[in-house]
């Protein structure tokens, strides 16, 4: 196997499968939309043909019959009803897991299941009594030598001419075209049936085609001249000749008839047509580093825009830097949006997942989608996936109830679950909601001191939120049963610390009876973290601005020791002091800090008071790593470039928590 | 700097080189910078070396290791900077106008600065003037690729790779 051209082919595929995956949960929802059906069908076939090519005999059984499944859908000869659609997914299922196993590299695929492929050989037999195999037409072997009299006969009939040409006659007119140039230019000599005739015997045209047979069909076909692309077509029916005048300056057959079809295919597909041109692939490396380039622009820019105010700088010095300034945030804000991507890539899978779970629940679910088209980061999007995930199985397997107790409790007998995503300002909302059973911070309350998490006293002393933030533990798991779909006791807690790893926040809503709604709040990108300047003399630190609370000036009687912790006293809470100084500039021994700055920040569910020298101001900084040696260090995120040139450390918070814990 | 004009008397044109040292000094040779520390001569690799800095403000690191002095900004990249002194468990000394950072490639990503005494020249020294370091005790040399003679003077060659494990 050709280990380029099965990267290649890999790359389209999942693109294609993707694509495929989105444009199925499509069809669940108009499952008669002529174009969503073709470039379904059309999704499959490339994928056929491609995987042909490669010699991937299994997933060219599947998708070979997925296809011929749709055509018959297209044609309004099968309908495409649950039963049908059920079969295709398994089927999309186990194409998409061929090629994650050609991904992670498995060159020997098994064979599909058999009971799949004869449940999409009976879906597509279903009302499909003298079928003709006009699918065939596109597959490599078929193409070099199609079975003509068929197409012939089948073409007339089916062809609208005023209305948009299919692909399949499209296909057909091509062979055609082909195989009549064939008899332009031996007269007499050649046949159409000349050319079926070469196909030697005993090849099965639906089966694997060797190198030398398709070697040989080649030569053949080119001895004949079939592939002149000049040849002038002369359909046997004007009524179709206007639309062979576009076909007629298709590439000529090349000798790659993998590369051929998926260029044919992209030409065909006539929704993505302008979209196909106008872009181009990049690699994500690329674009990192064009970004990290702006990064830097945007620093010298700051520093430049320092300057001019420190300075009485001439007056066409300041427009020329006003210029940049401009020029530089357009330029900045042009290539955060090559970065971004719309939230629907993670929300088209949840109808699926939303559907299979609620089945194997024996739950009536219906998932809401709302703001898909919001933009966010790419990285982010890829984030996000696994949490979203999980947090969506929670809400379908804990939070709706089953249909009866609904009933019992008035409630409709389907449930709902929204998932929805918006803008906020600079930062992006997801929430999860569902109008199920909620939670009750009581259950939840006693279920922490069961696990030995905290004694009863200050269970008690919760609010509701901070019960509700209680399954966002590490080992907090309320499930009665353990299921595969959640309850593990990993969940929740994993959910939160990759959230705050991405610099958001998330929080608990619920009524007990009424639903539980999920917040999630991440920047809108991971490259440019908001954050506070403070300083310890002469340096510099940034903490993240999304922990942040508040600040107020350090007084010393609004602070006592308990148990050696020193604790300030906030609104009747008190909350643990972490001296940063003790850590960040160790010689100059403090004895008071007054005059200093309290910095309340919450990580999680757990809330602290930073004493700082002095604070700055915010400053939007680009997170740069440190260096060789510096990774393992606790309590850094990374370091930054200031507007005066200078560098700043950002911290980490939790793990600036870590080190002040022993 | 009296080193380099030692160097600079010593190093003779190969023509006018009698034939045992045409011998010695034809070859493969390697092309290294040279620097100082603690009056010794060290070598690294050109290949590995980016650029050479004059020594800025570094900001220091909380918690960093006993060698590294912190960090810099090479135009945009944090560079972290180790006292090559301390490395080799020199007693360290005073930055002054000849201290020089190397800033010294790991790999694609990686860059590290190296605080030296001074930075003296660039010098191609053949392959068969270097003597494998294997017989030397353990310790220091284990940063030491080889020691070189060549004109006179001992040529120690560093060995970045071990010295900054990624």
């Amino acid at each position: 196997m050709d280990e380029e051209i099965l990267q290649d082919f890999l790359i389209e595929a999942s693109e294609l499968v993707e694509q495929l995956d989105e444009q199925l949960t499509d069809l669940a929802n108009s499952p008669t939309d002529s174009d969503l059906l073709n470039a379904i069908f059309r999704g499959f076939h490339t994928i056929k043909g491609g995987a042909g090519f490669l010699g991937v005999t299994p997933l060219v059984e599947v998708c070979h019959r997925a296809e011929n499944v749709f055509d018959k859908i297209r044609n309004d000869e099968v309908a495409y009803d649950d039963v049908a659609s059920d079969v295709i997914m398994r089927a999309f299922d186990v194409i998409s897991d061929y090629i994650e196993k050609l991904r992670d590299g498995a060159r020997e695929l098994d064979e599909a299941d058999t009971g799949l492929l004869s449940e999409l050989d009976a879906l597509w037999r279903g009302q499909a009594a003298g079928a003709t195999h006009e699918e065939e037409i596109a597959t490599p072997e078929a193409e070099v030598a199609p079975s003509q009299p068929e197409v012939k006969l089948q073409l007339p009939e089916g062809v609208d001419p005023d209305g948009d040409i299919s692909d399949d006659e499209f296909e057909a007119l091509l062979n055609q075209r082909d195989a009549l140039s064939v008899s332009a230019d031996e007269p007499g000599t050649t046949s159409v049936a000349g050319v079926k005739l070469q196909l030697e015997e005993g090849v099965d045209p639906d089966g694997d085609i060797t190198d030398d047979e398709f070697e040989a069909l080649l030569n053949q076909r080119d001895m004949l001249g079939v592939d002149e692309p000049s040849a002038p077509a002369e359909p046997p029916k004007s009524a179709v000749e206007p639309k062979v005048a576009a076909p007629a300056p298709q590439p000529a057959p090349a000798p790659k008839p993998a590369a051929k079809d998926s260029d044919g295919d992209k030409g065909e597909d006539k929704p993505s047509k302008a979209a196909a041109e106008s872009t181009v692939r990049v690699d994500t490396r690329r674009l990192d580093e064009i970004m990290n380039l702006v990064g830097e622009l945007v620093l010298v820019r700051n520093r430049l825009l320092t300057l001019k105010s420190l300075e009485d700088a001439q007056e066409e010095l300041s427009n020329a830097v006003g210029n940049l300034d401009h020029v530089t945030t357009d330029l900045q804000t042009s290539v955060m949006k090559t970065r971004m991507q719309p939230v629907k890539k993670v929300f088209g899978r949840f109808p699926r997942v939303v559907r299979d779970l609620a089945r194997k629940l024996g739950k009536e679910i219906e998932l809401e989608l709302q703001g898909e088209e919001t933009d966010l980061d790419k990285n982010l999007v890829e984030a996000l996936a696994d949490p979203l995930v999980h947090l969506v199985r929670n809400s379908v397997d804990h939070g709706i109830e089953m249909p009866s107790e609904r009933e019992n409790a008035n409630k409709p007998r389907k449930g709902t679950v929204i998932l929805a995503a918006e803008q906020e300002g600079d930062h992006i909302l997801l929430s999860i909601t569902d109008d199920g059973k909620g939670m009750d911070p009581d259950v939840l309350r006693r279920k922490a001191v069961e696990k030995g998490m905290m004694d009863e006293v200050s269970a008690n002393q919760l609010d509701d939120k901070a019960a509700f933030e209680l399954i966002m533990s590490a080992g907090f798991s309320t499930a009665e049963t353990i299921s595969d779909i959640s309850g593990r006791g990993v969940g929740m807690d994993v959910v939160k610390n990759m959230i705050t790893k991405l610099n958001g926040s998330i929080d608990i809503h619920s009524v007990l009876g009424k639903g539980t709604q999920i917040n999630i709040r991440v920047p809108l990108t991971l490259a440019i973290l908001p954050t506070l300047m403070v300083s310890f003399g002469e340096d510099s630190y940034a903490i993240p601005l999304t922990s942040v609370q508040e600040i107020f000036d350090f007084d010393s009687d609004q602070t006592n020791k308990i148990d050696g912790q020193m604790m300030v006293r906030l609104r009747e809470k008190s909350i643990p002091l972490i001296f940063l100084s003790e850590w960040l500039s160790p010689e100059c021994d403090k004895t008071t800090y007054d005059g200093d700055k309290v910095i309340i920040v919450s990580i999680g569910n757990q809330r602290a008071g930073f004493v700082v020298d002095q604070v700055n101001g915010q400053e939007e900084v680009v997170i740069k790593p440190l260096g060789v040696m510096m990774k393992h260090i606790e309590g850094y995120a990374g370091a930054t470039i200031t507007g005066n040139g200078n560098i700043a450390l950002i911290l980490d918070l939790p793990g600036v928590i870590q080190r002040f814990q022993y | 700097m009296a080193l380099v004009a030692a160097n600079k008397n010593k190093d003779v044109d190969l023509a006018l080189m009698n034939e045992e040292d045409q011998e010695k000094y034809s070859g493969p040779s390697i092309r290294c910078v040279l620097f100082e520390l603690d009056s010794e001569i060290y070598g690294i690799n050109v290949k590995k070396i980016r650029e050479v800095l004059r020594v800025g403000s570094i900001r220091k690191v909380e918690g960093s290791d006993y060698n590294v002095l912190g960090v810099i900004n090479v135009r945009g990249v944090i560079v972290t900077v180790v006292d090559t002194r301390l490395s080799y468990g020199i007693s360290p000394k005073a930055v002054d106008d000849l201290s020089r950072i190397i800033i010294v490639e790991l790999d694609d990503d990686n860059i590290v600065g190296m605080l030296v005494d001074c930075v003296l020249e660039v010098k191609d020294i053949p392959e068969k003037q270097f003597e494998s370091m294997s017989a030397t005790k353990e310790g220091a040399s284990r940063y030491l690729q080889g020691i070189a003679h060549f004109n006179g003077n001992v040529i120690i060659l560093v060995d970045v790779d071990s010295m900054f494990k990624v």
